[in-house]
């Protein structure tokens, strides 16, 4: 082999390198991004607490309830909450 | 897994194969003018176009899935094959559906280039440039960052990248190593037409 070709050997040996390391940096570079956009994401809209209620909620008296917030829509879990139905009867037994 | 996680890494890898498929279409537009430097042979534009192509799928794959699973939306996984199924943003997710389908299409009909012949694989290959805009216009339509700052810078750099890359291929003119010697032969064969 002269020693032209064997340059060019070389050059292409440095370029497959440069090929593999840049697709390696790309594909780290782009797993990182997925975790910094999604957290400078979070950051900036982190999901907004909307005013939809369970039917549970709506028909309970209580004042005092908690709200958590996850993804885009909201929970709603009230803690002291009263039912204003009837009574309950207990029947049977001897 | 945690709904707002699944919420964020959606916005996180949509932004990310945004980004990404711009470097794909910029660099196949610079494939396309043949551009090398000293350290920088042709085909590492082409391989590096190649393989990002590839994680493009991977990362678009992973924001598809993401905003399927993801249970406050209920998207449903024919919302991914079929566009305009959606209940929830209909258009815009439709857009998307577009376009990741017209990048499905262009990867494989590229890794079947052999079989299917260069005319087949270029004709298709033409609908990058439905793809791109379609991806770029459903990131705007149905983001939920689409006025944050980040959001709009990133997408205004893409849109600046591909428009830089595509005015200078249009400026270039063409770059067929075989011009000259073309050119050359039609005249010599013109020439010898009137014998």
């Amino acid at each position: 082999m002269d020693r032209n070709t064997q340059d060019r050997v070389r050059a292409r040996e440095a370029a497959l390198r440069l090929l593999n390391r840049l697709t390696t940096g790309v594909g780290v570079g782009a797993l990182a991004g997925v975790g910094v956009l999604g957290a400078v994401s979070a950051y900036t809209i982190p999901g907004a607490a909307t005013s939809s209620q369970t039917a549970s909620t709506a028909t309970s008296s209580s004042a005092s309830s908690t709200s958590s917030t996850s993804g885009l829509g909201s929970s709603s879990t009230p803690i002291n909450s009263s039912s204003s139905g009837s009574g309950v009867v207990v029947s049977g037994g001897t | 897994m945690n709904d707002t996680l699944l919420w964020y890494t959606t916005r996180g890898a949509g932004a990310v194969s945004l980004v990404l498929l711009t470097a794909v279409v910029v660099l196949g537009i610079l494939s396309a003018l043949r551009v090398k430097g000293a350290g920088w042979p042709r085909f590492l534009t082409t391989g590096l176009h190649r393989n990002l192509a590839l994680m493009t799928l991977v990362f678009l794959g992973l924001h598809i899935v993401t905003a399927v699973v993801d249970p406050f939306t209920h998207l449903g996984w024919l919302t991914a094959v079929v566009p305009f199924s959606s209940y929830y943003r209909t258009f815009w997710l439709g857009l998307g559906t577009i376009s990741f389908e017209l990048l499905l299409a262009i990867v494989m009909t590229s890794l079947a280039r052999g079989f299917i012949g260069h005319a087949a694989w270029r004709m298709v290959h033409w609908l990058t440039y439905a793809s791109w805009p379609v991806a770029v216009i459903h990131g705007i339509g149905t983001g939920t960052d689409t006025l944050s700052a980040w959001l709009l810078v990133l997408t205004v750099a893409c849109v600046a990248a591909v428009v830089a890359a595509i005015g200078f291929r249009v400026t270039a003119g063409s770059r067929d190593p075989l011009e000259e010697p073309r050119t050359t032969f039609q005249a010599a064969v013109q020439r010898r037409e009137p014998r």
